[in-house]
């Protein structure tokens, strides 16, 4: 358990597997934060993470807000607030043929 | 088998379809002293436990008659599961502890929905990680079964290990042949053995064998048929845009994302990855090698169009820099 927030230490959501020691695993919630707020920011959400504690913030641009434990719950909070689910194989994203826009 | 360094213990869940030889080839693999320090647990859809009593020489075995553990029964098996666990957590590190559970479902169960069972229970979670899916397939009605029964299909469609048994009684060797290509056309991912009466055997060539049209008409939904990618993860595609990617495509997608297989390379070491639909284990670090798998994912579905995947999967590695 978590003294400062309450969350119960669970044995880690299988996304945040793969890093060594904490500073890479800072460097990938904030990278995992920047990859969120690109994918996310056409469906008018943005993904924070300061990384003080556990768990990523989705917001819509009018202000509502939900934080979120681990990735999968990200999608399921950014189908709640967007209203429709982020789907990687939307037009969006394979249309361009990995173009950017 | 060396415990993990998490210390929760590992589940085998064997499968297989009605009679497929589920417990010949257990029964064999528990003589031969594989599965040393196991838990054996049975489950059986019909009452009266008959599989109890072949396996009646090793000495853990835990029957759960009267239900099939993926569906009515699934209760009883979380129920168990968690005695154990809780049996095993009062022990002295100094003591024996089950290191290993091997489950043999019922004929009728999917393991993908056991799989499901045990990683949404939310105490099973913290005890328990199913390292291997063995489905064993029976050379003589295996191809029948694949046509008729759409649970046939779902349980070679999860499996990480084909186990084809009573291959010395196959009638003919173009069937069987047919067999093996269908097989691996359903799963590419699964390494495959042989089995004759529980012992292992080599598999018959099949090159060159056309696997069976399995399609539409005898399959009861109207879905597109499977197929797997394999998606290459080059420099741009880090572990972090990749688990950002796949969690968000298993959301999107699940029902049709059947199966995810690979070694990513990741700060930590060599990761192996894989999932069954929505569910994906626990992640485990690989020894370091080089392999031909590494850097490299199968995803196994159907629904969506092939080369959207990595296109997409491109975007995601992009983006952030747009």
């Amino acid at each position: 358990m978590c003294a400062n927030c309450g969350y119960p230490a669970a044995p880690g959501h299988w996304t945040d597997a793969g890093m060594a020691d904490a500073g890479e695993r800072m460097r990938a919630r904030f990278r995992r934060a920047r990859v969120l707020n690109a994918i996310l920011r056409p469906y008018g959400l943005t993904a924070h993470d300061g990384g003080v504690i556990p768990g990523v913030q989705i917001a819509t641009l009018s202000g509502s807000h939900e934080i979120v434990r681990d990735l999968t719950e990200v999608w399921v909070a950014a189908e709640r607030l967007a209203g429709a689910p982020v789907d990687p194989l939307d037009p969006r994203f394979v249309g361009a043929g990995g173009e950017a826009t | 088998m060396a415990a993990r360094r998490d210390g929760r213990i590992r589940m085998t869940v064997l499968g297989g379809y009605l009679g497929s030889g589920k417990t010949t080839w257990l029964r064999h693999q528990l003589h031969r002293g594989h599965f040393k320090d196991t838990l054996v647990i049975l489950n059986e859809a019909a009452d009266a436990p008959v599989d109890g009593t072949i396996l009646g020489e090793v000495q853990n075995v835990l029957v759960l008659a009267g239900g099939c553990a993926c569906c009515q029964a699934r209760g009883e098996l979380v129920r168990k599961l968690r005695e154990i666990c809780d049996a095993r957590s009062g022990l002295n590190s100094s003591e024996d502890r089950i290191q290993h559970i091997v489950l043999e479902t019922s004929g009728l169960a999917d393991p993908g929905a056991i799989v499901e069972a045990v990683k949404g229970d939310p105490v099973l979670v913290h005890h328990i990680v199913v390292s291997e899916i063995i489905v064993v397939v029976d050379a003589i009605n295996a191809l029948d079964q694949l046509r008729g029964e759409t649970l046939g299909r779902a349980q070679v469609e999860v499996a990480d290990r084909l186990v084809v048994s009573k291959i010395d009684a196959a009638p003919d060797a173009t069937a069987l042949k047919r067999l093996l290509a269908t097989l691996a056309r359903l799963n590419p991912g699964a390494t495959m053995s042989a089995s004759a009466h529980g012992s292992a055997v080599s598999v018959p060539e099949y090159d060159g064998a056309e696997p069976e049209p399995l399609a539409e008409p005898s399959q009861a939904t109207s879905k597109s048929p499977i197929f797997a990618t394999t998606l290459v993860l080059d420099s741009t595609i880090d572990w972090t845009v990749f688990s950002v990617w796949l969690s968000a495509l298993l959301h999107a997608r699940g029902d049709d994302v059947l199966r995810v297989k690979g070694v990513a390379r990741t700060p930590a070491g060599r990761l192996l990855l894989q999932s069954v639909r929505k569910v994906v284990q626990s992640p485990e670090i690989l020894p370091d090698q080089n392999d031909r798998l590494d850097k490299v994912m199968v995803v196994i579905g159907r629904g969506y169009r092939a080369e959207d995947l990595q296109r997409s999967l491109q975007y995601f590695a992009v983006a952030e820099r747009a």
